[in-house]
């Protein structure tokens, strides 16, 4: 394979590689280290895998809108807590599934709105703007729980996460959304032009696309996938906790980083996110077979963030240069 | 007669280009000579030389005594040469007295410990500032003070370093007339102490006011020196101007000027104030010239009309129909296109390639919702594009090839494909030819006389007036944002249009 077809084939299947390799290191490593079983690649563990990292994906989602215009969303992960505690709230006053469900969104649609709004009236990078927000929005959490859990919820909020079949309904949701998204980003003319203005902004401008209108819809899109993912944070859990997706924002970013999306903006596919969420996954997954603490599974997994973001880097510049 | 400076011949080549070509130049002690020239006659690059920027490839420096090939910065500095530039160099966070002493800061020990000295600071501050009327506390913020104070302090700083020869580039174009007016007593006293000026200035009336001798530059070339006061003025604008330009002319035969008015605009103002009260009517086939010195606000007139700027007030017809355009997004669904002038701030992204490129603007104005609706039909595009590419022979391995690899020309040709497609009534071409090579020239300036023989207005802004001359069927001219004139291209000659341009009414 000459220079230029594998740069083109790691651009492309690069995060797949480098999740392939994950899964063959706790492959090998989780028989060594336990009692000589396979525990890590088991069909009902895979499942598992998914299962868990389906928030970070959704949320990753989310982000992916907000880097791909050069800026940050640090706020999705309060944006996820505030759209569950929502929906508990209304469900335990006996609110239909269905009205609960729109109202959370319609929610979480009003904090991308008031982010957008925001980084657009000011003027200020996105990382200022959803710094404080993002405190704002988990505020905005706890003064409505009164930093309490709620619970004892209506059977069909944990029947949100049930199974159909051998499958769980938030890894089908994903993927339709995935699907969507892949469309979206690729085949209509919004999403052309959100990675136009992270070319570009003023070459945006100029070539008539309306900038803030257009980062507004990032910011939206942001908080509405965020918001998602809060609901398949709130039916796995079955309750509401006003600290829950503390810190997602973190592995929203990575998954994304890992996925190929460039923070300087215009660059990065859906399908990338979709694998630097299952990324995540995999490694938290992967450490608790392996009966790593959960302390050390932070260090563990931001040296893992950082190194394959590093190996993706070093192979493709490695090819560049051979 | 002893001189300051003696440049002799020098010759400065850039990649592709000789900026400057045997070139010399001569500074005596306790004259100003101005030196005069069109915008990349060379003015910069000789001063360049002497700072110790370029480094001429050819040639010799002579200051004072001391004899250089080519001199480095530090020579520069050694040498005693000043120069104060048209975006000045000051640091707007630090004081008057700080800035004076950037870099050389004095210290003085307490015990073992060195410490800014800032009593002496001030001392030496105060004392070059009264050499020059600057009657403000030396610990003042640079930020505090006027556009023309933190000149004086550039100037204060130049004394400081006892500096012989003092540069400066363009110094009165963002002062008022009294302030101009102090500009000068000053120089008038620099001049007493024996220092050289070297003064850059497209404004002839200065010249006679302030100026000794004037150096006339053409494309790199030496033209003339001339002593100020055997002379008028309007003398040196055929020097300025006037090269022989090839026959190439694209103007048509039929007279266009007799054509409908296609686009109109009528006392149009941006808000920020960079253009004021510009009427013009274009006609249906016709290419119109806005000609002028850089900053005359072409470019910025041009913004307002396409939206990207905000205008305070100003009337625009098309086809008979008055548009109310707030943003390009409004000027591309009424059938205007603007290429502009910086391909890479505001002409093409970065992460596209040629095919995305072109389609941009044609999706958009297809799309509803204000521009979010609709999808993308990515086969028609790409026929597009190949369409236009061949079309405009832009040179590129294939349309997927990234805009950014491409060379300065065919980049321009794939940002006037994306207009093209759109198929717009009106063409507003920003400097459509800037940092192209001779040969994509041509084919712009065809393509140009294509699209009006198709019946489009077009409008090109150009500061060099041979193609201005070669393409355009009318040229109006813009100074400091208004219009000086207007002129049938018929036996209109580049003095016409420097006079327009520079000259104060």
């Amino acid at each position: 394979m000459n220079k230029a077809k594998f740069q083109r084939f790691w651009e492309k299947f690069g995060t797949l590689c480098i999740l392939l390799l994950m899964f063959v290191a706790f492959a090998i490593a989780t028989p060594i280290v336990k009692d000589g079983k396979q525990y890590f690649l088991t069909q009902n563990n895979m499942i598992q895998v998914l299962l868990q990292s389906i928030v970070y994906m959704l949320l990753a989602f989310g982000e992916f809108f907000a880097i791909l215009l050069a800026g940050i969303d640090l706020s999705v992960g309060s944006v996820a807590c505030f759209t569950g505690v929502v929906i508990a709230k209304m469900a335990l006053a006996g609110v239909p599934a269905f009205f609960c469900v729109i109202v959370g969104l319609l929610g979480a649609i009003l904090m991308g709105t008031i982010n957008g709004l925001l980084i657009n009236a000011l003027d200020l990078h996105p990382f200022v703007v959803t710094l404080g927000t993002n405190t704002i929005y988990r505020g905005v959490s706890l003064v409505i729980t009164g930093g309490n859990p709620v619970y004892n919820l209506p059977q069909w909020v944990k029947k949100m996460a049930s199974y159909i079949g051998p499958i769980p309904i938030p890894v089908i949701l994903a993927a339709i959304l995935a699907v969507i998204l892949v469309f979206f980003t690729t085949r209509t003319v919004a999403g052309r032009n959100l990675y136009a203005l992270g070319g570009n902004k003023m070459s945006a401008w100029y070539s008539g696309i309306d900038t803030k209108k257009y980062t507004l819809l990032a910011h939206v899109l942001a908080s509405l996938l965020a918001g998602v993912g809060g609901i398949v944070m709130l039916a796995r859990v079955g309750a509401a906790e006003p600290t829950a997706g503390d810190g997602y924002e973190t592995y929203a970013i990575a998954s994304c980083i890992i996925g190929g999306t460039s923070f300087f903006g215009g660059k990065g596919r859906t399908v990338g996110v979709v694998l630097g969420g299952i990324t995540i996954g995999t490694i938290f997954n992967g450490l608790n077979i392996l009966g790593v603490s959960s302390f050390w599974q932070k260090i563990v997994m931001g040296a893992l963030i950082i190194g394959s973001v590093a190996l993706e880097k070093a192979v493709s510049n490695t090819a560049a240069r051979s | 007669m002893e001189y300051l400076v003696d440049m002799k011949n020098i010759t400065v080549k850039f990649p592709g280009v000789l900026a400057l070509d045997d070139v010399s130049f001569q500074l005596k002690p306790g004259e100003v000579h101005v030196l005069l020239g069109e915008n990349g006659a060379g003015k910069s690059t000789l001063v360049k030389v002497l700072s110790g920027i370029n480094k001429p490839a050819s040639g010799s420096v002579t200051v004072g005594d001391k004899h250089f090939e080519r001199l480095t910065p530090e020579d520069s500095v050694n040498c005693r040469i000043s120069i104060i530039y048209q975006e000045l160099s000051v640091v707007n966070e630090l004081s008057i007295a700080e800035n004076m002493f950037l870099g050389k800061l004095p210290t003085k020990k307490i015990g073992f410990m060195p410490v800014v000295d800032y009593g002496y600071m001030r001392e030496v501050a105060s004392k070059y500032m009264g050499e020059i009327g600057l009657q403000k506390d030396p610990d003042t913020l640079v930020q505090n003070i006027s556009i023309s104070e933190k000149q004086q302090v550039e100037i204060a700083k130049a004394l400081s370093t006892e500096a012989r020869i003092i540069i400066m580039d363009e110094p009165t174009s963002s002062l008022s007339i009294q302030e101009t007016e102090n500009l000068f007593n000053i120089i008038r006293g620099l001049k007493k102490k024996g220092i050289g000026i070297i003064y850059i200035s497209h404004k002839l009336k200065e010249i006679k006011e302030i100026g000794d001798r004037v150096t006339v530059l053409k494309d790199g070339k030496y033209v003339a020196t001339k002593e100020v006061a055997d002379l008028e003025v309007d003398d040196l604008i055929p020097l300025m101007v006037g090269r022989k330009v090839k026959n190439m002319f694209l103007n048509t035969e039929e007279d266009v000027s007799k054509n409908e008015v296609l686009f109109s605009v009528r006392n149009l103002t941006r808000k920020d104030g960079t253009c004021e009260n510009i009427s013009f009517d274009l006609h249906r086939g016709e290419i119109l010239g806005f000609a002028g010195l850089i900053g005359a606000g072409r470019s910025e007139c041009m913004e307002g009309i396409f939206g990207a700027k905000q205008i305070s007030s100003g009337e625009i017809t098309l086809k008979g129909q008055k548009l109310d355009i707030k943003n390009p997004y409004q000027a591309l669904k009424k059938g205007i296109a603007m290429v502009t002038e910086n391909r890479r701030e505001t002409g093409f992204f970065a992460n596209f390639p040629i095919w995305k490129e072109v389609a941009v603007s044609t999706s958009l104005k297809r799309s509803g919702l204000g521009g979010f609706s609709g999808i993308v039909h990515v086969d028609e595009e790409r026929s597009a594009a190949e369409t236009a590419t061949k079309q405009l022979n832009t040179k590129c391995s294939s349309i997927d090839q990234m805009t950014v690899n491409l060379s300065g020309g065919n980049q321009q040709k794939v940002i006037i494909s994306k207009w093209l497609a759109v198929d717009s009534d009106i063409f507003i071409f920003d400097e459509p030819t800037k940092g192209i090579d001779v040969g994509a020239k041509s084919e712009i300036y065809q393509i140009m006389r294509n699209m009006a023989n198709a019946g489009k207005g077009v409008i090109m802004v150009s500061s060099e007036m041979p193609e201005l001359l070669s393409t355009c069927d009318r040229v109006i001219v813009f100074r400091e944002g208004r219009m000086s004139g207007e002129f049938e291209n018929k036996n209109l000659t580049e003095e016409q249009i420097m006079y327009a341009a520079i000259h104060e009414n």
